[in-house]
């Protein structure tokens, strides 16, 4: 099994450094959709090789997969955010922008291997944001709930030897929240989520405006 | 940022509201101090965290929950991760005043894994730490920011306690 995971590195860096010359906004969208597919082929194989490693019990592989997998997506978003923004589609293009930031994150918990590169690709990220859109006025629930259920092995969260972040033979632990009660929702600097936010904002003279585009909109009785 | 304050009797105040009187090390729920009666009490979410990390560590806690009760968790979908209230006592402090120091150590470590991926600038943490003296005063610790400095919190925790003697 080693041989094998050298050589998907191998081809695992090969492609993301030929990919990482379309991730700008001046790139033809012929060359961006192309990058897009060549890198979901490399993940779907990437996949593959998870589920060799799950069925072996290898849970080093299954979670170096699993990190490379993360990588992809979150070039993959990327790439889908240029050419987002290149249709005039800024807020479809801040989504991707987000679950990039998400995937990198998720990339550098699951394991070692792209930890650092991951850790710089999420800076990377984090300028884009600050660079290409306007500020953002967030918004974070606050929840009451009596139970967790762990995503690992769905028992409840407190009862069973899984800690969310980490990765456990190509999943990373999360929790879902059961018997929720929405207690607050405040206004944050940085959410969890960067999905959360204030899309329109009408002024006092009652005109309503994109918050991304500064278009406005028009009511509809 | 570091803020100290006095804080009230958690032992007193656990036996009014019926709870365990924590011994050693505990989690004190975030609403401890205001909360009408036990039912009202919640913990954070990173409780359960906290409790696993510290028995995969051996870390050996006093709950003020009894056997089989269970509090409600509070969560916010903020990127900050906010800690439990971590309760220190006198006794822990003169007997294993080591154990304080293991203990928050585990949670700075995990905290050094889950951010990352996360921009340096961005990486918050929130943890209030209460601190029994030995002449049976409580202070409350207020620990705002990177994770990394909640290594120095346990230093800080027996200056605190010295202070008093």
């Amino acid at each position: 099994m080693s041989r094998e995971i050298d050589e998907l590195i191998g081809e695992f860096e090969r492609l993301t450094e030929d990919c990482a010359k379309f991730l700008f906004i001046t790139r033809g969208k012929e060359f961006q959709q192309e990058a897009v597919e060549k890198l979901s082929a490399l993940k779907q194989k990437i996949s593959l090789f998870k589920e060799k490693a799950v069925e072996k019990e290898d849970e080093d592989s299954a979670n170096l997969a699993l990190s490379l997998e993360l990588f992809i997506s979150a070039f993959i978003s990327e790439l889908e955010m240029w050419m987002e923004l290149k249709e005039d589609n800024p807020n479809k293009a801040w989504d991707y922008l987000a679950d990039a930031q998400l995937f990198a994150r998720d990339a550098a918990q699951a394991h070692r291997i792209v930890q650092e590169r991951a850790e710089r690709y999420a800076n990377k990220l984090y300028l884009l944001e600050k660079l290409l859109f306007p500020p953002q006025i967030f918004l974070s629930p606050g929840f009451i709930h009596t139970k967790e259920e762990c995503s690992i092995c769905g028992k409840e969260y407190g009862e069973c030897e899984h800690i969310k972040g980490k990765a456990y033979m190509g999943k990373i632990c999360h929790t879902i929240m059961k018997d929720i009660e929405i207690k607050e929702v405040s206004f944050v600097n940085e959410p969890a989520g960067k999905y959360r936010r204030v899309l329109q904002l009408t002024d006092e003279h009652g005109i309503t405006r994109d918050l991304m585009t500064w278009k406005r909109i028009e009511k509809v009785d | 940022m570091l803020k100290i304050s006095d804080y009230l009797d958690v032992k007193k105040r656990a036996q009014e509201i019926g709870c365990n009187v924590p011994e050693t090390l505990a989690l004190i729920p975030r609403n401890f101090e205001s909360a009408r009666s036990k039912e009202d009490l919640v913990h954070e979410s990173s409780a359960l965290t906290v409790r696993k990390l510290w028995q995969q560590n051996n870390i050996i806690e006093t709950p003020i929950e009894k056997p089989g009760e269970k509090l409600p968790l509070v969560a916010e979908a903020a990127f900050e991760w906010i800690g439990p209230t971590i309760f220190v006592s006198a006794m822990l402090l003169s007997q294993n005043p080591n154990l304080v120091a293991i203990a928050l150590n585990v949670i700075s470590n995990y905290l050094t894994d889950w951010f990352r991926g996360v921009v340096k600038e961005t990486r918050k943490v929130k943890l209030n730490v209460i601190v029994e003296t030995k002449d049976g005063d409580y202070k409350k610790l207020e620990y705002e920011g990177p994770p990394e400095g909640l290594k120095n919190l346990s230093g800080v925790i027996k200056a605190v306690c010295k202070k008093n003697e």
